[in-house]
């Protein structure tokens, strides 16, 4: 078994290379030449392909890139490598359930199987999503509470402290990281869920040391919390991030690890960013000692999932995980177009489906690329939840077709998609309900839903 | 080889991304006293444009550009030299960095790599860059130009601080500051007295064009 000391040990005696070498010319180009060797072919017409053969091929090929390359620490500049027989071990001993939450709320993570009848694990929230104030930040929270589907939240993050912005590794992010554990829990216990899991732990919290300050007792994390460790992209690692890993296992609480290879950056191409994403779940086992994965899988234009490559990451990551493992796997979603746009709902279900049909669970949404300040409204991941319910157990073949009617509604508005409002300007949190525009739009949304055959919940 | 063949060479190797290849292109193309514009003009400028709008169409992907970067750069480095001195001075040096606390690098790389196919002496400093070594390196290699990426709310911060210690050091007025990265905009830029803001590569561009005359 590979532990903490092990990957120290990787990490400082591994073959010296420089990261623009390790990058350009070793992950990229083998990342290729798998795809070549296996001869895997996205087909822009199966976006949820029911070929068995390609999902294991890619597994295959997976294997082989993080063998060939191993994943690489930018603090020492070497490869930490690792074997088959490492790999075969890690997932041997991987956890094939996690508990989280505490009280009514505590619930098992599991992983799941293709066209799987059981519900997705739904954690639920725009995580990371940027709040300008800590109004905001609540509101949300206590919108995301109580979603009836949820399992587990995930928080957006503070921006401000006392005024002032908050700057990486400096007090202020050490208070926005405390304030960040705090505020999430009084927003659950407002709405009586105090043993909903925080996921996501302390999204405000980027550094190692502003998340190690924000887990003292003081501040209410706990160990059934899950706590996301964010690689970078392509398969790197650095001090601060197995600082934190360091800090999770010593509280002995379930580590994720998350990763976003964007399809168009050193992943290349749909094919290699699906060889890629499943590679990181096994490199993420070992050197993030994570117990539950976290894909995102982005385009590097849209900064979104929805679009047709991006769709087929999603369903080939999923097969290729769950025919060949027992790890579990929540996909992240994010969608280009923002709040009370139908076309920001459409994108989000199509993600979604693409996920749950394809044995994964899911952690949804990120709107509008997650980039702008209060972009984001409770909606969006209730919606995704919802769909995400409703298509648990459908054949991959009718979630293809229904995907693709999905990609009619959006899919030439992705490079100029509608921004749509901002969080109080379409949710009222004294009523917690979205506003009458925004609810018109869920309606017809619903109705639209119902005649590709999927039937949501009636909207009040 | 005849003069057309080393041109076509030196063409493809960019095209393979093929920073050797283009070396030695590029050194036999000398050796038979081919004029050094002709190689620019003929070989390097269209052959990264084309790579360039490969890329926009996401026909190719950002390892493919970065690489084909690398292989106009080392190639520039040999011809350079035997330029006339006014098209030498022509091009701007620009410094490249994603600001302090910040690692996200793909935009920057972005940047770095248009500008660097542009012809601009590009200095890429990485990522989580100090903002007194940014400054420090911007002084010493003359640049007139230095782009600043931050892609999180926690470090825009950081493109203030570049301004502000450029401004205290009385070095303001040698530099034109751009500012980019997801969270940003012209407002932010406004509010800093940044000199630009770029919504993307084309942007960064435009405004290095616009600035790399004046100062
Ligand atoms: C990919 C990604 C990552 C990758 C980065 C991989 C890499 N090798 O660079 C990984 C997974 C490593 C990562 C890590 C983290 N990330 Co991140 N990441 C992103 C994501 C999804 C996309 C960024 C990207 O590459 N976009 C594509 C490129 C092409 O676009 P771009 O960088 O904006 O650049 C273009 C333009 O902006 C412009 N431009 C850029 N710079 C400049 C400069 C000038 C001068 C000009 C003119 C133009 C210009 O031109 C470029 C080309 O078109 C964004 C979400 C988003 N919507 O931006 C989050 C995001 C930026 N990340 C975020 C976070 C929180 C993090 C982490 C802290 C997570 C964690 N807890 O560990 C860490 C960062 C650690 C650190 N200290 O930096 C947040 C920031 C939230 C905030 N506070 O504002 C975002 C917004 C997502 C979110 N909402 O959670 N991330």
């Amino acid at each position: 078994m590979v532990h903490i000391l092990d990957v120290m040990e990787k990490a400082l005696e591994g073959k010296p290379i420089s990261e623009n070498d390790y990058q350009l010319k070793l992950f990229a180009a083998k990342a290729n030449e798998k795809v070549r060797e296996h001869g895997i072919k996205f087909d822009r017409n199966e976006v949820i392909p029911s070929d068995n053969s390609l999902a294991d091929d890619i597994y295959r090929a997976a294997v082989e890139l993080l063998v060939e390359v191993g994943a690489y620490c930018t603090d020492t500049s070497r490869i930490l490598s690792y074997s088959e027989e490492e790999i075969r071990g890690a997932l041997r001993n991987a956890p094939q359930e996690i508990w989280l939450g505490e009280g009514k709320e505590r619930k098992r993570l599991a992983p799941r199987k293709i066209e799987d009848k059981s519900p997705p694990w739904c954690f639920l929230g725009a995580g990371g999503g940027a709040c300008s104030s800590d109004r905001s930040f609540t509101t949300l929270v206590e919108g995301y509470a109580e979603i009836p589907e949820i399992n587990a939240i995930t928080t957006p993050a503070l921006t401000r402290v006392g005024g002032m912005r908050i700057r990486p590794a400096s007090p202020l992010e050490l208070l926005g990281a405390m304030r960040n554990a705090v505020y999430a829990r009084e927003a659950c216990n407002r709405v009586g869920r105090p043993g909903l899991p925080l996921m996501n732990s302390l999204s405000t919290a980027e550094s190692d040391i502003a998340l190690a300050a924000a887990l003292h007792p003081r501040y209410g994390m706990r160990a059934s919390d899950g706590f996301l460790i964010c690689c970078m992209d392509p398969m790197k690692v650095d001090f601060n991030r197995l600082n934190k890993v360091t800090v999770v296992l010593s509280m002995g609480a379930p580590i994720g690890m998350c990763f976003g290879p964007l399809m168009g950056g050193y992943s290349g191409g749909p094919e290699s960013t699906a060889v890629s994403n499943v590679a990181h779940h096994l490199m993420g086992v070992l050197t993030y000692q994570s117990s539950w994965l976290l894909p995102f899988p982005l385009h590097l234009r849209y900064v979104s999932s929805s679009s047709r490559e991006m769709l087929w990451i999603i369903s080939v990551t999923g097969q290729a995980i769950s025919r060949n493992t027992d790890l579990i796997s929540l996909n992240l979603n994010y969608t280009s177009a923002g709040p009370t746009t139908p076309m920001c709902l459409f994108e989000t279900s199509a993600s979604v489906t693409a996920a749950v049909v394809s044995g994964l669970s899911i952690e949804s949404v990120g709107v509008a690329s997650n980039k702008e300040e209060d972009r984001t409204t409770p909606v969006e991941p209730r919606i995704s939840a919802e769909v995400a319910h409703a298509v648990a157990g459908m054949k991959r073949s009718d979630a293809n077709g229904m995907v693709n009617e999905l990609l009619s509604k959006y899919e030439s508005k992705l490079a100029n998609p509608p921004l749509g409002k901002t969080l109080f300007e379409c949710w009222d949190p004294e009523r917690r309900r979205p506003s009458p525009e925004y609810q018109k739009v869920i309606r017809k949304f619903k109705k639209d839903m119902a005649k590709i055959g999927v039937d949501l919940r009636p909207e009040l | 080889m005849g003069k057309d063949d080393a041109i076509t060479e030196l063409r493809s190797a960019v095209l393979e991304y093929d920073s050797d290849a283009a070396v030695r292109a590029a050194k036999a193309a000398i050796k038979q006293k081919i004029d050094p514009m002709i190689m620019v003009d003929k070989a390097l400028v269209p052959a990264i444009n084309e790579v360039g709008d490969k890329f926009e169409k996401m026909e190719i992907f950002l390892p493919d550009l970065m690489l084909a970067a690398d292989a106009v750069k080392a190639s520039m480095a040999l011809i350079l030299p035997l330029m006339a001195k006014d098209y030498q001075t022509s091009k701007a040096t620009v410094v490249v960095a994603t600001v302090q606390g910040d690692v996200h690098e793909i935009g920057k790389n972005i940047i770095a790599s248009m500008l660097m196919a542009r012809g601009f002496n590009v200095i890429d400093m990485g990522v989580d860059v100090k903002t007194t070594l940014l400054i420090d390196e911007a002084k010493k290699s003359r640049a007139k130009i230095i782009c600043a990426s931050a892609l999180m709310s926690s470090t825009m911060g950081s493109q203030k601080d570049i301004i502000d210690y450029a401004t205290a050091l009385g070095d303001r007025k040698r530099y034109a500051i751009l500012v980019g990265g997801g969270p940003t905009s012209r407002e932010w830029a406004d509010e800093i007295k940044a000199d630009g803001w770029g919504k993307d590569a084309n942007g960064a561009i435009k405004l290095a064009d616009k600035f790399s005359g004046r100062r």
